[in-house]
């Protein structure tokens, strides 16, 4: 299939469907999950479609289960999601889903404002209760003062004025009238004041705060409220109490004025109260049990009913013939998987007990095809990446594979410590090994699950950098001494040498370490010279290599659609301008590293001035490190700068003037009626309502050459190569920036928090090395890790982008969607959190 | 109701989104109506609860003419003897206040303002009112027209005050609600006992009427006269020469309608101001006007008057 390098090939198929057996093909075919259907009807309105009737029965339902499920929710109730999948129900049995959600939704409703009617009594009462307890206080009190009152006035001879009054009070309390009610509390200030106004003060007001929160029936919130009385005088009065009352909500309860009354009364609302609480106790139970009896479904009937919807709002994308017989579609697919869509048309076929079997017929289109790239888990990580930038142009070469590995090298090479390396493979390899059970959990978090996605990403960037590290030798900043150093300083004798600067003319032994970086050069003070110099080769080594590759996969790109004009006018003087000037210097590389050593290394030739000087033809004699490098330098620099030089009108002129020439020589019998022919060409199916549609895509064959057009693209596309060229080579110099960025972060991190932990000798030094430690780890995974690692990803990302995928990818296609429950489901349930 | 099914759907796709998923079908024109106005008075309460001063007082005057149609409505209610819990619901959510629902203790005006307003904030605008003896239909048009009067020239104070793009921007179109008023006013007033005094007491001062247009149009005694008032005035002629009431011609008030939208919607062309705010409420609350109109057209199968609504463009 080789699918991981090109996308999949695909075709334009149209479908015929027996109207009766439409629905189950198309059930087959979404679970299948492979077809991508055409909106035949695009200019029909969405209401004004065949099966629109059946999408509002759908809506309707699903309206019934969000309610149901706010109920299930609302009590609490687990909800079972096992995670069946149930095949989407026969069109007959969407009449049965709806009588069961109907009937399921009236018991609920009629439990609901049962239970609402209930708790409106329960509410009442209580409140009543609490007006008795608190009405009880006030006459209490009432008496007390009474009682006071007309203490004074017992004692005929002492007749105050105060007394007098006293006892008229007391008198006219006994006509008194008064009303007791309950207000939500933070309503009774301005309730007072408005008493206050309209009474013009005649009236006595007495509230007490009721302690525990009441239930509001309707909404069941929790609400506070007061106990009031209101005493007055006379009838006009209390009409206006009634009204305020009434306007401020409040509920005005009877209340009895002798103290017998009273305990009577509260004796009986205590025995219904217990009475309602059964009762409301009974209709709870009930609805528990309808609820708990759904929330075992309602996973299984939203997906049953979502299933339906995609359906029919599939079904709504075809074309109905004109006998009414049978549904059109048109539909995109593999060519490989012809095979399994036959197939699973059958089964639909099958299963509606239709006699005419569905019939799938390929047809040819001048449209671009979709891009289709089948990934699976391990691939899918990087197709995305890929993807982000631009999905693939149809069938031309897929970078993803490449990318499997150059991602998390180049990641490597800039991260490159083992310690930091291994860390993060033991986190991709936890989450590659514990996927089933992560992945179930279907956490909201979202850079959770962009981690979790990129999972066997980060085991591959790590298991990377382990290498890379091991190279470098840096292992959280510190070398690993496996095969004993091969250097031999003097300073390498004390335990804490201050001070060593190796010196291989006097120093080294002869045999190189056998892997990696010599252990000793971590100590040394000449460690950042040596090491940028050979971080600083390496990143242009693998990024003109990196470079070529990408030339290189345009002219597979080039070979596959058939251009050998491209491969002449772009590919050749392509490569021969990047082999010429950064081929060569990769070269003098290899070179440089192999002929000199210590003893003549004070001539080592001065690579970045040699590439200059050979752009000014300028080759100086001394001093020796600017002089020639081998015999004949001059000749051969002399030629590859002309070849690079000649390369750039050959990009830029060539190609647009053939184009020309073709297009004027062409023959000039196009006038005759061919797109008539095209017509029939493409109507291999015959449409037999007559009307015989012509693609899209048909008309720019035959559009008129733009000379200008063509020449100011090629213009510009030469520019950004030949600059491009020089600038991306330089670019990849990041991957030495960051990794001596990385390696300083993390020798810093060492030698300022980590050694504090190490000055105390005694056993008080344990304990703060212990504090220290975690510091250090913690700032270790914070920045260097979860930072460094970000950063170094989006330099990685950069790279791949730019750099190497500047040099084939067109990236102008447009993704495979395919109809398939499996989404469908999935989006639903991500729009529900 | 098949039909509304389609309004839904096309709503659907706007802003609106799924607001009237979770209503059970059939849709009523009410039901729609209600959610409409409780998205807007959302969208209001969530401006108003991030809002500092001065802009917390700039949108509470939005409220206050809220504030205003409630209490007529409510005192027109009692007075139709309908019981206030029938009354209540009625009333605009954003204009509603603490002691709206005790409004009908109040027999005379003065009652009204000592018992009820005068811990609201409609308070200052009220103290005109109090004189009028007792509450008939009448003083009721009376009371809601000088609580208007008091009101816009409050407000059209307060964005003067505010200054910047805000005063250009508001008393632009306050001063158009001022002078549409005063027309409306006059036009309704011929044939009833309101007597031209009282009349030109009714017309707010803030508008570009004032002060000749307005003491031209407290002698006008038809609709002719008011229409030859606006000749004088370039803008509000175009809106009299354009309406009338024939069948195929727009009345003059959607004509005021499509002008107060065309002010509204200039407020959004100008940056750093807080006219946006109330145009923002004027404009949605036209759209949910429009959004009823096509669904009233459904419902009764009116579908040549569909077309009718007030563009928003």
């Amino acid at each position: 299939m080789g699918s991981l390098f090109r996308c999949e090939e695909m075709t334009l198929c149209q479908l015929f469907l027996q109207s009766e057996a439409a629905y189950a093909c198309v059930s087959e075919l979404g679970e299948l999950g492979l077809v991508q259907f055409r909106d035949l009807n695009p200019d029909v309105n969405s209401f004004q479609r065949k099966f629109v009737n059946e999408v509002r029965r759908c809506d309707e339902m699903e309206r019934k289960l969000r309610f149901l499920e706010k109920e299930i929710k609302k009590d609490g109730i687990p909800m079972l999601d096992i995670g069946d999948n149930p095949e989407a129900p026969q069109p007959r049995e969407m009449i049965d889903l709806e009588a069961t959600f109907e009937k399921l939704e009236n018991e609920l409703k009629e439990v609901n404002t049962n239970a609402e009617a209930l708790k409106k009594t329960y509410l009442e009462l209580t409140e009543l209760k609490h007006i008795l307890r608190k009405t009880q206080a006030f006459f209490d009190e009432a008496e007390f003062h009474h009682a006071q009152m007309h203490d004074p006035s017992m004692q005929e001879e002492s007749v105050t004025l105060l007394g007098e009054e006293g006892l008229r009070a007391g008198g006219q309390a006994l006509k008194l009238g008064f009303v007791a009610g309950v207000v939500l509390r933070e309503r009774l200030p301005s309730f007072e004041r408005m008493l206050w106004r309209v009474c013009r003060g005649n009236v006595f007001l007495r509230q007490a705060e009721i302690d525990t929160p009441l239930e509001d029936p309707v909404s069941g919130d929790q609400v506070n409220k007061c106990v009031f009385i209101v005493f007055f005088q006379g009838e006009q009065l209390k009409s206006r109490v009634k009204k305020i009352c009434e306007g401020f909500r409040a509920t005005l309860y009877p209340c009895p004025e002798t103290p017998a009354d009273r305990r009577e009364m509260s004796i009986g609302v205590m025995t219904r109260i217990e009475d309602l609480n059964t009762v409301l106790g009974q209709t709870t139970d009930h609805r528990h049990r309808v609820l708990v009896a759904a929330a075992k479904n309602i996973k299984n009937w939203f997906v049953k009913v979502r299933k339906i919807k995609a359906i029919y709002h599939t079904l709504n994308l075809f074309n109905l013939d004109v006998t009414q017989k049978c549904l059109i579609s048109e539909c995109w697919c593999a060519v490989c998987d012809l095979e399994k869509i036959q197939m699973a048309l059958r089964r639909g076929t099958e299963r509606s007990g239709s006699t005419v079997p569905s019939i799938l017929n390929r047809m040819d289109s001048k449209e671009t095809p979709p891009t289709y790239n089948r990934t699976n888990k391990f691939t899918r990580g990087f197709q995305n990446i890929v993807d982000a930038y631009g999905v693939a142009s149809y069938r031309e070469v897929n970078p993803a594979p490449y990318t499997i590995i150059t991602f998390p090298f180049l990641f490597a090479v800039m991260f490159g410590d083992a310690g930091h390396g291994l860390i993060m493979a033991l986190f991709g390899l936890w989450m590659v090994l514990k996927e089933k059970a992560l992945s179930a959990q279907k956490s909201d978090n979202e850079i959770w699950n962009t981690f979790f996605n990129g999972r066997y990403i980060i085991l591959l960037m790590g298991t990377f950098s382990i290498y890379t590290g091991l190279i470098y030798n840096d292992v959280f900043s510190k070398s690993l001494n496996i095969f004993g150093s091969s250097w031999n300083s003097p300073a390498m004798k004390e335990l804490f040498p201050s001070h060593i600067q190796l010196n291989p003319a006097s120093q080294y032994q002869g045999v190189p370490y056998p892997f990696g970086i010599d252990p000793v050069w971590q100590v040394a003070e000449n460690k950042i010279l040596f090491m940028n110099s050979y971080k600083m080769k390496v990143s242009v080594i693998l990024g003109v290599s990196q470079m070529i590759f990408g030339v290189s996969l345009s002219l597979i790109n080039h070979k596959y659609f058939k251009h050998p004009l491209n491969v002449i006018c772009e590919f050749v003087p392509q490569i021969i301008f990047l082999l010429a000037i950064f081929g060569y210097l990769v070269l003098l590389i290899f070179a440089k590293w192999v002929t000199y050593d210590v003893s003549d290394s004070s001539c080592a030739r001065s690579l970045l001035i040699m590439l200059i000087n050979m752009f000014i033809f300028s080759y100086p004699t001394h001093p020796c490190y600017l002089s020639a490098m081998y015999n004949g330098q001059e000749g051969i620099q002399a030629i590859l700068v002309i070849l690079a030089i000649v390369c750039i009108p050959w990009m830029l002129f060539v190609k647009p003037f053939i184009l020309r020439r073709q297009w004027l020589n062409r023959p000039h019998l196009m006038s005759s009626p061919k797109p008539a022919d095209g017509a029939i060409d493409e109507g291999e199916v015959v449409h037999e309502d007559g009307t015989t549609r012509i693609e899209a895509g048909h008309e720019e064959s035959e559009e008129g050459f733009n000379f200008g057009d063509v020449f100011i693209h090629q213009a510009i596309h030469t520019i950004e190569y030949c600059l491009g060229s020089i600038s991306h080579t330089a670019s990849y110099l990041r991957l030495w920036a960051l990794s001596l960025a990385h390696a300083q972060l993390s020798e810093v991190l060492w030698t300022m928090v980590m050694k504090i932990g190490f000055v105390v000798p005694t056993w008080p030094g344990g304990i703060i090395l212990y504090l220290i430690f975690a510091f250090w780890a913690g700032l270790t995974i914070g920045v260097l890790l979860i930072m460094e690692g970000l950063s170094a990803f989006l330099h990685a990302l950069r790279l791949h982008w730019v750099e190497f995928q500047s040099k084939f990818y067109g990236g102008t296609g447009y993704m495979f969607s395919p109809f398939s429950f499996e989404t469908i489901l999935e989006l639903a349930s991500t729009e529900d959190k | 109701m098949l039909q509304h099914f389609d309004l839904k759907l096309h709503l659907q796709s706007t802003d609106y989104g799924n607001f009237l998923a979770n209503e059970a079908s059939p849709l009523t024109v009410s039901v729609i109506d209600d959610k409409l106005r409780e998205k807007l008075v959302i969208e209001f309460q969530h401006i108003r609860n991030h809002a500092v001063e001065p802009l917390s007082t700039f949108l509470d005057y939005i409220t206050y003419s809220y504030m205003i149609d409630n209490i007529i409505l409510l005192i027109t209610g009692t007075l139709h003897q309908r019981p206030i819990s029938e009354l209540i619901p009625k009333c605009h959510p954003l204009g509603s206040f603490d002691q709206m629902e005790a409004i009908h203790i109040a027999a005379t005006p003065a009652e009204l303002y000592n018992a009820v307003l005068v811990d609201t904030p409609l308070a200052p605008f009220f103290v005109d009112c109090i004189s009028e003896q007792d509450l008939d239909e009448m003083n009721i048009e009376i009371i809601r027209n000088t609580l208007y009067k008091a009101y816009l020239e409050a407000f059209y104070k307060f964005c003067k005050e505010t200054g910047g793009t805000t005063a250009d921007v508001m008393c632009e179109i306050l001063s158009f609600e001022a002078d549409r008023r005063a027309f409306i006013i006059t036009i309704n007033s011929f044939g009833t006992e309101l007597t031209k005094e009282d009349r030109s007491k009714l017309y707010p001062h803030c508008g570009k009427l004032y002060p000749d247009g307005l003491a031209a149009l407290s002698k006008a005694d038809d609709y002719e006269q008011v229409r030859a008032i606006a000749e004088y005035y370039a803008e509000y002629w175009t809106l009299f020469e354009g309406s009338g009431n024939n069948p195929g011609e727009k009345t003059l008030e959607d004509k005021f309608f499509e002008h107060e939208v065309k002010l509204n919607v200039n407020a959004f062309l100008q940056q750093f101001h807080f006219g946006v705010f109330y145009a923002y409420v004027k404009l949605k609350e036209q759209e949910c006007r429009n959004i009823v109109w096509i669904a009233e057209c459904v419902a009764q199968r009116h579908r040549a008057k569909i077309d009718n609504y007030i563009p928003i463009l």
